[in-house]
């Protein structure tokens, strides 16, 4: 099984309250299942005796994870129970367990096809392409990241290789990627062509800057937690003029709804709603404050729960400054 | 466990769900594996072993005191118990569902309600984790000063429940020292106040009371407790003396002088040379140890120089203010994977506490009764939390392999324990300081008190006639005498 390759995180995690208090779904349904030591003891269960995979509540309770990097991050040891996760979400659907709406959802997923336009020699993959004047723009869906994510590793990696093929065939050197998960998927993946996340590309680039203006920057569970605590896109923001102060009470919670699951809001929208609902008690003025984020995911999925939240993405903040 | 009678399992849980709402009532195996383990070695070496774990039939999750008084009622017309639970990280199985019944889950109630800046205090519902809690009270620009090892996965009420500390107590107190004033729901349901300052003379304090009774005297929901301001400085320094008992000497006439440090730490030689060379990377012989002073800078430069003068009075190695700062910095890295002692391994926290006439007595009662009966079981402690007559001892046990068969370990174990707290409680020692009775201790709670547990057993008797509130814990009643 999968999560046999995980025996040094069940054996840390299963008994370790160290980092409870940082995994978003733990903070807002308060169930000790759903903390990394509760999953870790799933999962070390399941590793006792592999009937356990078939119970019903297990398998809810591990595809109800948010998948955070903040637990790993701010472990000293930084044991990867995601990494621990994943490989069960695996065992499960290759067990052929997988819950209905997670199979229907992986079927969706499975159903991409990329497309190619524009001229250059840069590519571009997200959804602000105006920023980014003579580059190429590749659309069509997430490459294969989602479905990592929910366990379906050979759909993963079909998505992926359409993807990969439509990227070759572009004949571009450099991919820009907009959305955090996605960089987090690509950027050692393709061989010969350079992944950058957009911010570094548009700080590189140069952007024009307004006067100072206050912003609350959300981070991004996978540019933090995941992706060397990449520094470009507050220095991008910066840039342009933007005053970040910090949100909410601490630097070491992940604010970012879910993003680390990808989906997270299409198979659990209750607990996502829970999730927003606390990132909006946590503002100081919800109506007042701009909120930046650099997920796509992050601003759908909280201006879906609030309409009175004043977010945008990165790349419209960048925008709003070139304006 | 009422599992089994599916009529009356069925009816309580739709009172239950009725009270808090049936999203808030679980039953499924998930969380109940999760509430049938906490810190205490026995579970955990049950759970590694195969075992059947005792499992709570419920889970719920109240939102307010009056859902709290709910829930106890209906435990009391079944006569089901309930366990409360804050964060699962006691060491000591206080929250194990040892007879079944409703784990009550506090996390739900997890609201900072007040920041009072004249009165610098902060009221809270106790289900808050604490560090959560720190986060908010420093966000307006203040701090609880309780630092536990456990600030990240305990709550308020659980610090509350067993009178728990932080590393900051020398200065700043433990818990119980901490509270203004808390709202409490008894076993029967009635929600009641203590008095709203905690110094006064009208009559015994009834907040003391409930201070450390570990779940079995009803449930503490909110507790107002004192804030500080940030302090303009903290400083440490450390230094390694020859023997502990020369380190103590400097230690306890810290203490005796009346300076106020923040903190001081001492650890004996093997300790030294295991975990603080592991974790600081200080590989050298002898007994570590660490102080630390905080307020108005003056004053912390003024009582740092005092209190290194002591030190300076025996033969020692100065390792400086650098080597102080950083046990600071690492101090919660003792506690996570892989630093911290885990299964395989058996091991115990011999949490004692004396005054200084008697705790190096009591580390060498507890030391030579491990080492002469337990030749496969190590023996290192520090001494934490000091106090103007004594200080704690945190000693261990460790054995690199226990038996295969969870019942030979865990009675190996448990006599160890046997062994070493009684030898302790010859020479003085009281049982514990900060982790608690719980399950583990219980039964040496009337060998400690003596005649006295009698009056905390009527205390009990008339607050929880039917036994409903965490039986077993504590030396208290079981469940059905």
């Amino acid at each position: 099984m999968h999560i046999d390759k995980h025996q040094d995180v069940i054996a840390a995690c299963r008994f370790c309250f160290m980092c409870r208090h940082l995994d978003p779904v733990g903070n807002v349904t308060f169930q000790e299942s759903d903390t990394p030591r509760g999953r870790a003891l799933i999962v070390d269960k399941i590793r006792m005796d592999n009937d356990n995979l078939k119970n019903p509540d297990f398998i809810a309770t591990l595809y109800r994870s948010a998948l955070s990097g903040a637990n790993r991050f701010h472990c000293v040891s930084h044991y990867d129970e995601v990494g621990l996760v994943l490989a069960a979400r695996k065992d499960i659907v290759e067990a052929g367990l997988a819950p209905e709406p997670v199979k229907a959802l992986a079927e969706e997923l499975s159903q991409v096809t990329f497309t190619v336009k524009g001229k250059g020699k840069t590519l571009y993959y997200g959804v602000n392409p105006k920023l980014y004047a003579g580059c190429k723009v590749i659309s069509g869906g997430d490459p294969g990241k989602a479905l990592e994510t929910l366990g379906f590793a050979s759909e993963s990696q079909a998505v992926f290789d359409r993807f990969k093929k439509a990227v070759v065939a572009a004949n571009c050197t450099t991919l820009i990627v907009a959305e955090p998960s996605v960089y987090d998927f690509l950027k050692d993946k393709l061989d010969g062509i350079e992944v950058v996340h957009c911010s570094e590309y548009l700080l590189s680039a140069g952007v024009k800057t307004g006067p100072a203006r206050k912003a609350y920057y959300l981070e991004s569970d996978f540019l933090k937690n995941y992706d060397r605590n990449l520094t470009a896109p507050r220095q991008l923001l910066a840039q342009c003029g933007y005053k970040l102060v910090p949100f909410g009470t601490n630097n070491e919670e992940s604010y970012s709804v879910g993003e680390g699951a990808v989906v997270f809001d299409r198979l659990n929208p209750e607990v996502c709603a829970k999730l927003c609902q606390r990132v909006c008690d946590l503002a100081d003025n919800l109506k007042t404050n701009l909120l930046i984020t650099s997920s796509q995911y992050v601003k759908t999925t909280l201006s879906k729960y609030n309409s009175h939240i004043r977010i945008v993405s990165l790349e419209e903040a960048v925008a709003q400054r070139k304006d | 466990m009422i599992s089994a009678n599916n009529y009356l399992y069925e009816m309580v849980r739709s009172e239950l769900s009725w009270v808090v709402g049936e999203a808030h009532v679980q039953t499924g195996e998930s969380d109940k594996l999760g509430h049938s383990i906490d810190y205490y070695w026995v579970p955990e070496v049950w759970h590694d072993r195969g075992q059947k774990l005792p499992a709570p039939d419920f889970v719920v999750y109240p939102a307010s005191t009056k859902e709290v008084s709910e829930i106890l009622k209906i435990a009391n017309t079944h006569n089901i118990p309930v366990i409360p639970w804050g964060g699962g990280s006691g060491s000591q199985g206080g929250a194990l569902p040892i007879f079944g019944g409703i784990a009550m889950d506090m996390k739900r109630m997890n609201k900072v309600l007040n920041i009072d800046p004249i009165s610098m205090t902060a009221t809270a519902e106790t289900g808050i984790n604490t560090q959560h809690l720190e986060w908010a009270i420093e966000k307006a620009g203040y701090s609880t000063m309780h630092f536990p090892a456990s600030i990240a996965c305990a709550t308020l009420g659980g610090f509350i429940a067993n009178r728990g500390t932080g590393v900051l107590s020398t200065k700043y107190g433990k818990i119980e020292d901490m509270v203004m004033t808390m709202e409490v729901v008894t076993p029967t349901g009635e929600i009641i106040n203590t008095l709203p300052v905690p110094r006064h003379a009208s009559g015994p304090d009834l907040a003391q009371l409930f201070l450390g009774s570990e779940g079995t005297l009803g449930v503490v929901t909110k507790a107002t407790i004192k804030i500080h301001p940030i302090p303009e400085s903290r400083k440490f320094h450390a230094f390694l003396f020859k023997t502990m008992h020369e380190a103590m000497v400097a230690g306890s006439k810290i203490m005796t002088s009346r300076l106020r440090p923040c903190v001081i730490r001492l650890y004996d030689e093997p300790e030294t040379a295991k975990l603080i060379k592991r974790v600081l990377g200080i590989d050298k012989k002898g007994a570590y140890l660490v102080f630390g002073f905080d307020g108005p800078t003056k004053t912390v430069d003024l009582e740092l120089e005092q209190a290194c003068a002591i030190c300076r009075e025996k033969e020692h190695e100065d390792l400086g203010t650098e080597m102080g700062q950083a046990w600071w910095d690492h101090r919660y890295k003792f506690f996570y994977p892989p630093y911290m002692f885990h299964l395989p391994q058996a091991f115990g926290t011999l949490d004692t506490v004396a005054t200084f006439a008697n705790i190096e007595k009591v580390y060498w009662a507890m030391k030579n009764t491990v080492r002469e009966n337990f030749p496969q079981a190590t023996f290192i402690g520090h001494f934490s939390h000091w106090y103007e007559w004594g200080c704690m001892l945190y000693a261990r046990f460790i054995i690199e392999s226990p038996p295969k068969d969870p019942r030979e370990a865990v009675a190996l174990y448990n006599k160890i324990w046997d062994m070493a707290i009684r030898a302790a409680i010859k020479e003085g020692g009281v049982i514990n300081e900060h982790h608690g009775v719980g399950l583990k201790l219980g039964r040496i709670m009337k060998e400690l008190y003596g005649p006295a547990f009698k009056v905390l057993e009527d205390i009990k008797k008339v607050l929880d006639p039917n036994n409903i509130m965490n039986p077993g814990k504590m030396g208290f009643r079981t469940k059905g005498n």
